[in-house]
């Protein structure tokens, strides 16, 4: 899979670390929150970039992914004493296990069917943990955290606040992810999907085993979602209002306005989805909006930007860069 | 005994309206190939319409026809202002292949959702307001003995099998109908024998329009009406389509039935909270014995 790591990737993965950590040094605390907020979503929209973009299948119920990451960590966490970065590791192996699960059931089913049972998944996540309240805390969830900063961290760069430390903490797993990200697509496995995603029938003829690939497809991005969900979850709370519906369709958003088949697209479509309540409400601030008015206006911006995005440029905003950069060599 | 009854009343009269959402479903999958997630969208849009008129006084049944005419032409404007354009687009990479044909639009239809949901929270304020029934919900009696169904259930039942029936007559006997079904089946050899297939899409369109706007008025009277108050309907019936059969009228009424019976037996016999675990397994059990549904018509894999 890995034949050839690029350096070129590594080099990419630093430049991001350096950029992403000097940002969290200069931003303000509210900032510095919402930057890692943009970390985890883009992880989690890789998961939909590699579902969505590169293999073709279509999935409304990320969240679910995305909890059994959360929940994974955060039982680990509270019952078997691991720091934070041990559960996450476990988590994503426990995602790696339900994307496997998820994919051998998932590769049978096309397009809307899919799309269907994964909603169902994602909807059915609050009755579970209703269910076993005693596990899984109920309505309420498990609270969880980053801890505190390691000693040797905030001697070597000074006091680090609350919202610094989750964005210093979420980071490197974030740049992990980009890593793996990076080296994925390029791979050989990576062109299996798309001959997939294009024409199943003729990706089968040149020997591609499209059952296998689906349900890998499935692991993959299960392990991106599980870490997305960890990284959330260690916010403060694994519950169900953490990853309702609205959060799957935020990620696919944000997948589709940055662009749906590219890596760099996946963190605009982070940085979109994040900021565009923040910029709307400092474009209207002064407007002197009605409440009902200002309340809905990031969602109505946010539905406007997908259908001019779908009608006019189905790339998103990376694959307009793509094809005006083409277009001018 | 008598809560088996009540159960399978309730689960009737649901189970009807989530068969009409099905029946608008299947239409545009069948029609358009879309699966549109903005269905209950409109549905809520047209039911704030018609709210609104009956609080200014207008009669129950002018409010109920005007709701039915707005989903109509916003099912139509859908069409016109976005999928058609968007269908327009498929010499570009990204919609090449039948995979992503299949999931853009479904992408388009949850951003025309939100336009509609913040938009009727701009306009009534996101205020939950009731919705009256046209007749009574109570509990009827004869006799002295309360029967374990409403008037209302009754009525939804009703104009329910009505609007089945019409729509059956319709797809079988003509020649518009015929047009329909020719062009869901293939739509290159329709258009070659002269039918009009970007007419009968915006038809497709329209038809399920009206049919969601109906679902809509059924429905809110038993729920209070908010831009949100439908998801959770668009949801189940949409479940009731891929257990139907996504491409079969029939197979999204039966899907409607067995799932308003499904709810209705949970929430009577269990919890309402085990609801979604129970449809869950309804359709993991389905989904695993016949991947494309009961009534749902198998792929052929074509080169």
């Amino acid at each position: 899979m890995f034949k050839h790591l690029q350096t070129g990737n590594a080099l990419k993965t630093v430049i991001f670390f350096t950029i992403i950590f000097y940002l969290g040094k200069i931003l303000d605390p509210y900032n510095q929150g919402q930057l890692s907020v943009v970390l985890m979503y883009f992880v989690g929209i890789l998961s939909i970039t590699f579902l969505t973009g590169l293999s073709g299948q279509i999935s409304l119920g990320q969240g679910a992914l995305m909890a059994v990451g959360g929940y994974t960590c955060a039982l680990v966490v509270l019952n078997l004493g691991l720091n934070y970065w041990q559960s996450i590791i476990i988590a994503v192996l426990a995602s790696l296990v339900a994307g496997w699960i998820l994919g051998i059931t998932a590769a049978r089913l096309s397009g809307p069917y899919l799309a269907g049972t994964t909603l169902v998944i994602a909807l059915a996540i609050p009755s579970l943990a209703n269910r076993f309240e005693s596990v899984f805390g109920g309505d309420v969830g498990l609270s969880v955290d980053f801890g505190n900063p390691p000693e040797w961290l905030s001697s070597a760069i000074g006091e680090i606040g609350y919202e610094q430390w989750q964005l210093f903490a979420t980071l490197p797993f974030a740049s992990i992810a980009l890593y793996l990200a990076l080296n994925l697509f390029k791979s050989r496995t990576g062109r299996s999907w798309r001959a997939v995603r294009d024409h199943e029938i003729a990706a089968s003829l040149t020997g591609v085993n499209v059952q296998r690939i689906k349900i890998f497809t499935f692991v993959v991005a299960s392990g991106f979602a599980g870490l997305a969900g960890a990284l959330y979850g260690l916010r403060g709370i694994v519950g169900p209002s953490v990853y309702p519906i609205s959060l799957s369709l935020a990620l696919l958003t944000g997948a589709v306005l940055g662009g749906l088949r590219s890596i760099g697209g996946a963190f605009i479509g982070a940085v979109l989805v994040v900021f565009l309540p923040d910029l709307i409400e400092a474009i209207s601030g002064s407007w002197e909006l009605a409440p009902q008015i200002s309340n809905y206006l990031p969602a109505m911006v946010a539905g406007i930007l997908l259908i001019l995005t779908v009608v006019l440029n189905p790339a998103g905003v990376a694959g307009g860069l793509h094809h005006h950069k083409s277009r001018h060599k | 005994m008598e809560q088996f009854l009540a159960a399978v009343f309730a689960g009737t009269a649901s189970g009807s309206i989530y068969a009409l959402v099905a029946l608008g479903l299947v239409l545009v999958w069948r029609g358009a190939g879309v699966i549109n997630f903005a269905q209950m969208g409109q549905a809520m849009f047209s039911t704030y319409v018609a709210s609104t008129l009956i609080m200014n006084g207008y009669s129950y049944w002018i409010a109920f026809f005007i709701a039915l005419a707005v989903g109509t032409a916003l099912g139509t404007a859908i069409d016109l202002l976005v999928m058609r354009p968007l269908s327009g687009k498929r010499g570009s990479a990204i919609l090449a292949s039948p995979a992503m044909r299949a999931t853009v639009p479904v992408i388009a239809s949850l951003g025309i959702l939100g336009i509609l949901q913040s938009a009727a929270g701009m306009i009534w304020a996101a205020e939950e307001r009731g919705f009256p029934a046209p007749v009574s919900t109570l509990g009827l009696s004869f006799g002295g003995e309360i029967m374990p169904f409403t008037a209302f259930d009754l009525f939804v039942i009703g104009i329910v099998l009505v609007t089945l029936i019409i729509t059956t007559i319709f797809f079988q006997k003509t020649g518009m109908g015929l047009a329909m079904r020719a062009s869901a089946l293939n739509p290159e050899v329709a258009r070659l024998s002269g039918i009009r297939t970007s007419s009968v899409r915006t038809l497709s369109w329209a038809i399920s329009g009206a049919a969601s706007s109906l679902a809509g008025l059924l429905v809110t009277p038993s729920a209070n009406l908010s831009p949100n108050t439908l998801d959770l309907i668009l949801i189940i019936g949409f479940t009731a389509t891929v257990i139907g059969g996504l491409d079969s009228l029939p197979g999204g009424v039966i899907g409607g039935f067995i799932l308003g019976l499904v709810i209705s037996f949970v929430n009577v016999y269990s919890s309402p909270s085990d609801i979604f675990l129970a449809i869950l397994a309804l359709l993991l059990i389905v989904l695993l014995v016949r991947p494309q549904g009961i009534l749902g018509s198998k792929e052929v894999r074509r080169v």
